[in-house]
């Protein structure tokens, strides 16, 4: 079970939310080749390890959240808003 | 229904027939209470930027700040209630049919945007000295004193539904508003919680 310090709300159940995925994928410019859209809506790289990730807070305040979790121990680091820029841990 | 028929005056009573009058559950232990708020909800959200013109047009109009994250204002003629950032709920005792949206959209003119959220959501009260116990049962959020109280409000789950709490008093009072359409369901759940202590609907 994970538990979100939501800006908002305060700490909260992983249940409230919904898992939007990766936040650190952007959206190709208009005019950007048919492999940059490609890689944009599929490619993902999975990593082990810290993870900056979307989460909707779904059941609380309906706000998206940028959480830094770290995919093997579930560990979440930071929570921030969804204009700010958490910072990863390297290791 | 024909769609010329106009709105039924009374959008919580479906909901309030789910609670049959009298004792039950447990006995001799400390019932708490349910009841339905028959009561009128707007729903305020304020337009990008314009926030602190929807906070000045509401303290103007009825005397009381908009509430900050996780907090309610004003009374129980009026009450605001933090739903999410820039966004509010208005609850007042159920009026004439619109007249609260009208009367809050006049208000704050173009700094906020209105929807009547009357029909849509239904309030149902819980209180008791056993009500914060009935209330863990069903929900994960912190109601100790030291992380809750009156004044506080959370949104949150209840029986997988979406609810926002309200505690109203120290008593403490509960209010539990829900999606009407959910509401039956959401009673079943509760109600099934309060058997324990036993609950009292008069």
């Amino acid at each position: 079970m994970i538990r979100i310090d939501c800006p908002w709300c305060g700490m909260r159940d992983e249940a409230e939310f919904t898992y939007r995925g990766d936040a650190t994928v952007t959206r190709p410019g208009a005019n950007a080749p048919e492999e940059a859209f490609h890689d944009f809506v599929y490619a993902r790289k999975n990593p082990r390890g810290w993870h900056v990730e979307w989460w909707y807070h779904s059941s609380g305040c309906r706000q998206y959240l940028k959480v830094v979790r770290h995919t093997m121990t579930h560990e979440v680091r930071t929570v921030a808003r969804a204009t700010e820029t958490p910072e990863v841990p390297s290791e | 229904m024909s769609v010329s028929e106009p709105p039924t005056s009374a959008p919580h009573a479906a909901v309030a027939a789910l609670l049959k009058p009298g004792a039950h559950g447990a006995t001799g232990g400390q019932p708490v209470r349910l009841a339905v708020r028959d009561v009128d909800i707007v729903q305020l959200l304020a337009r990008k930027g314009r926030a602190e013109d929807a906070a000045a047009a509401i303290k103007a109009a009825y005397g009381f700040d908009l509430p900050s994250p996780g907090r309610s204002a004003g009374g129980d003629a009026l009450a605001a209630l933090w739903i999410q950032p820039d966004g509010w709920f208005l609850i007042a005792p159920r009026g004439t049919e619109g007249a609260l949206a009208r009367a809050v959209k006049a208000a704050v003119g173009d700094a906020g945007s209105v929807v009547d959220q009357t029909h849509g959501r239904s309030v149902i009260t819980l209180s008791g000295a056993r009500a914060t116990w009935v209330l863990a049962k069903e929900c994960r959020v912190d109601l100790h004193p030291a992380a809750f109280g009156p004044g506080r409000v959370a949104s949150t789950q209840i029986a997988h539904l979406a609810c926002t709490i309200h505690q109203r008093d120290a008593g403490p009072t509960y209010d539990l508003i829900v999606f009407t359409t959910f509401a039956k369901s959401f009673m079943e759940s509760l109600t099934h919680a309060a058997e324990e202590t036993g609950y009292v609907v008069s």
